[in-house]
C-alpha cells in the first residue's frame, strides 16, 4: 500500500469519527465507562498490594543469643545474620538495654528488680527484618543453625494471617479487575457492531468496487484507534482527579494512616506517566480491535 | 470477456437458479439481459462477480476462471468489473467526487491521477456542478450519473449495469441508456439488466431472455427508435 493511500485511509477514519459522531459518542463512552472500572480496579489492586507490603515490612524476628558469649562472636553473628540473602535489616539488642525497657514497661514493680540483686538475666539479642515473608521459614532454619543461638521467636502467626489475607484479597481483586475487562469487552464489541451494522451497506459497496479486506477494515480501525485514544485520555484525567481527592482525603484520617502506614498510599505522580500511557495505549487498542473484529461479519460479500 | 459454460446454479434451498446455461459476450459488446422476477437474472450477476459460485460448469470473466479464483483474488476480479445498482449504492457519508474517486484509491493510484480522471467522468456525466453534493443532496437520475461515473472511472472492461432505471422517472431512463450507449462506443462491454421492455424494444441490440434459469432468448434485435 503506498503512503499517499495510507493518508488517505487514516484521513477517512478520522473524517469517519465526525461524520458517524453519534455511534462515536456512543463508542467513546463505553469505552470510557469501561476504562474507568478496569483503571480503578487496578488503582485499588495496587494499592492493597502496597498496604500489604507496608505491614509485611513491619515483620520482626527476635534472635536470643546464649549468655556469656564474647563479644567479638556477637559481632560476627551480626555480620552473619547481614549477609543471609532474605535479611532486610539488623538490629543489635543488648541485655542492657532489654532490661532498661522491661524496668520502663513495668515501672510499678521495683520489688521485682530488686529481687535480681543485680543480675540481668535478660539475653543480648538481634532484631532481623525479612525482605520476603513467604521465606520467612526458610532464614529462621538457616539462623537457627548459627553457633550462639540460644532461641529464636519468629511471628509465624502474624505471617501466616497476612499471607492468607494478601491470597484472599489478591484473588478477589484479579477476579474482579478479570470480570471488568471482559465485561467491558463484550460492551465494547456490541457498541461496535451496532456501528459497524449501520454502515454494512457501505462496506458492501467498497467490496464491489474491489477493495480489499485489509482496506475497508483500516478506517474503522483508525477510527476506533481515534475514539478510544480519547477515550483513554478522558478516563486518565477522570482518574487523576478522583484519585488525587481520595488520596488528599486520607491524609487528613490519622486513624486510617496508622493501620495501613502513611507510606503505602501510592501518590498519583509517582506512577501518572505509566498511568497514562496505559490508559491511552488500552483505550485506542480496544476501541481498534473492537472495530476491526466486527467488521470482520459483514466483510464476506 | 464474459463465458458461461453449461453453468448450473442451485441454492441450498433447493432451488435451481440456473439450468445448464451457456452464454458468451464479446469485448465491446452491449447486451440487454430481460426476464420477469426470479428468472435468473440476479444470480447471473452475483455469479460474475464471484458472489456465488456455479454448482456446475465453468465461468471465465475478463481472464479470470472463476472456478479457480482464489478470494484473496476477488478484488483484483472486481476492478475489472463496474457495477451499477437499481438502488444507486452511494456511500451517503462521501460526496460525488469522493464517492467516484474512492475505487481509484482501492487501486491505489495517484492523487494526480484521481483528481483529473474524476473531474473527467463527472463531466461525461454531466455532474461537474454537484461534485461537492451528498448523495441525499441529488435526485434519482443524478444519483444514477454519479453510479455510472464511478462504475466507469476505473476504465473497466465491462460495466454491469443491474436494472439501472429501475429506481428513476421513465423519460431519464432513455438518458441513462444513452449514456451506457456512448460508454460502450468507446469500447467498454455492457450487459444491462432491465425488465423495461420498451428501452429494449427502443434501442434493440443484442437481447438475452432468461426464463426459469434457461436462456430462452438471445438474438440481436433491431431498435424501433420508439419513445
Amino acid at each position: 500500500m503506498k503512503f499517499s493511500s495510507v493518508h488517505y485511509l487514516v484521513k477517512k477514519g478520522i473524517d469517519n469519527v465526525v461524520r458517524n459522531k453519534m455511534m462515536a459518542f456512543a463508542s467513546f463512552c463505553v469505552l470510557l465507562v469501561s476504562l474507568l472500572l478496569v483503571g480503578v480496579s487496578v488503582l485499588a489492586y495496587l494499592n492493597v498490594n502496597s498496604i500489604i507490603g507496608g505491614v509485611e515490612q513491619k515483620n520482626e524476628i527476635a534472635i536470643y543469643l546464649q549468655d556469656g558469649i564474647p563479644n567479638e562472636m556477637i559481632e560476627h553473628f551480626g555480620d552473619n545474620l547481614r549477609g543471609l540473602p532474605n535479611v532486610a535489616d539488623v538490629v543489635f539488642y543488648s541485655k542492657e538495654e532489654a532490661l532498661d525497657d522491661f524496668k520502663a514497661r513495668m515501672a510499678d514493680s521495683d520489688m521485682l528488680f530488686d529481687s535480681l540483686n543485680g543480675e540481668n538475666p535478660l539475653p543480648d539479642a538481634y532484631r532481623v527484618r525479612v525482605a520476603d515473608i513467604q521465606h520467612i521459614s526458610e532464614t529462621v532454619s538457616t539462623i537457627a543453625k548459627f553457633e550462639g543461638v540460644d532461641s529464636i521467636d519468629a511471628p509465624y502467626d502474624f505471617v501466616n494471617s497476612l499471607l492468607q489475607i494478601r491470597k484472599v484479597l489478591m484473588a478477589v481483586m484479579g477476579t474482579l479487575i478479570l470480570a471488568m475487562v471482559i465485561v467491558s469487552i463484550v460492551i465494547i464489541s456490541s457498541t461496535t457492531k451496532t456501528s459497524v451494522y449501520s454502515r454494512r451497506e457501505e462496506i458492501q459497496i467498497m467490496k464491489y468496487v474491489g477493495a480489499t479486506d485489509a482496506f475497508i477494515r483500516f478506517p474503522f480501525f483508525v477510527e476506533g484507534m481515534v475514539t478510544g485514544f480519547f477515550a483513554g485520555c478522558i478516563a486518565f484525567l477522570v482518574t487523576w482527579g478522583v484519585y488525587t481527592a481520595v488520596t488528599n482525603a486520607l491524609q487528613n484520617q490519622t486513624l486510617v494512616l496508622n493501620i495501613i502506614g502513611t507510606g503505602s498510599i501510592i501518590q498519583f505522580t509517582d506512577i501518572i506517566l505509566p498511568i497514562a500511557i496505559s490508559y491511552m495505549a488500552v483505550g485506542a487498542l480496544i476501541g481498534a480491535l473492537g472495530c476491526a473484529i466486527s467488521t470482520k461479519r459483514y466483510i464476506n460479500v | 470477456m464474459v463465458e458461461l459454460k453449461d453453468v448450473s446454479v442451485k441454492y441450498s434451498t433447493g432451488v435451481d437458479a440456473l439450468n445448464h446455461i451457456n452464454l458468451r459476450i464479446n469485448d465491446g459488446d452491449f447486451a440487454f439481459v430481460v426476464g420477469s422476477s426470479g428468472a435468473g437474472k440476479s444470480t447471473m450477476i452475483k455469479l460474475l462477480l464471484k458472489e456465488i459460485d456455479a454448482t456446475e460448469g465453468t465461468v471465465c470473466v475478463n481472464g479470470y476462471h472463476l472456478n479457480k479464483l482464489k478470494r484473496r483474488k476477488i478484488p483484483e476480479l472486481r476492478r475489472t468489473i463496474g457495477i451499477v445498482f437499481q438502488d444507486f449504492r452511494l456511500i451517503p457519508t462521501m460526496t460525488v467526487y469522493e464517492n467516484i474517486a474512492f475505487v481509484l484509491r482501492v487501486i491505489d493510484a495517484p492523487t494526480k491521477y484521481i483528481k483529473k480522471r474524476v473531474a473527467y467522468v463527472i463531466g461525461l456525466v454531466g455532474l461537474q456542478d454537484k461534485a461537492k453534493h451528498f448523495p441525499s443532496e441529488l435526485s434519482g437520475g443524478e444519483m444514477q450519473r454519479v453510479a455510472i461515473a464511478r462504475a466507469l472511472v476505473n476504465d473497466p472492461k465491462l460495466i454491469i449495469a443491474d436494472e439501472p432505471t429501475g429506481n428513476i422517472d421513465p423519460e431519464l431512463s432513455f438518458e441513462i441508456v444513452e449514456l451506457l450507449k456512448s460508454i460502450n462506443a468507446c469500447g467498454t462491454t455492457i450487459l444491462m439488466v432491465t425488465h423495461e421492455h420498451e428501452l429494449v424494444r427502443h434501442f434493440g441490440g443484442r437481447i438475452i431472455n432468461i426464463d426459469n434459469g434457461e436462456i430462452v432468448f438471445d438474438d440481436i434485435m433491431e431498435g424501433t427508435d420508439e419513445i
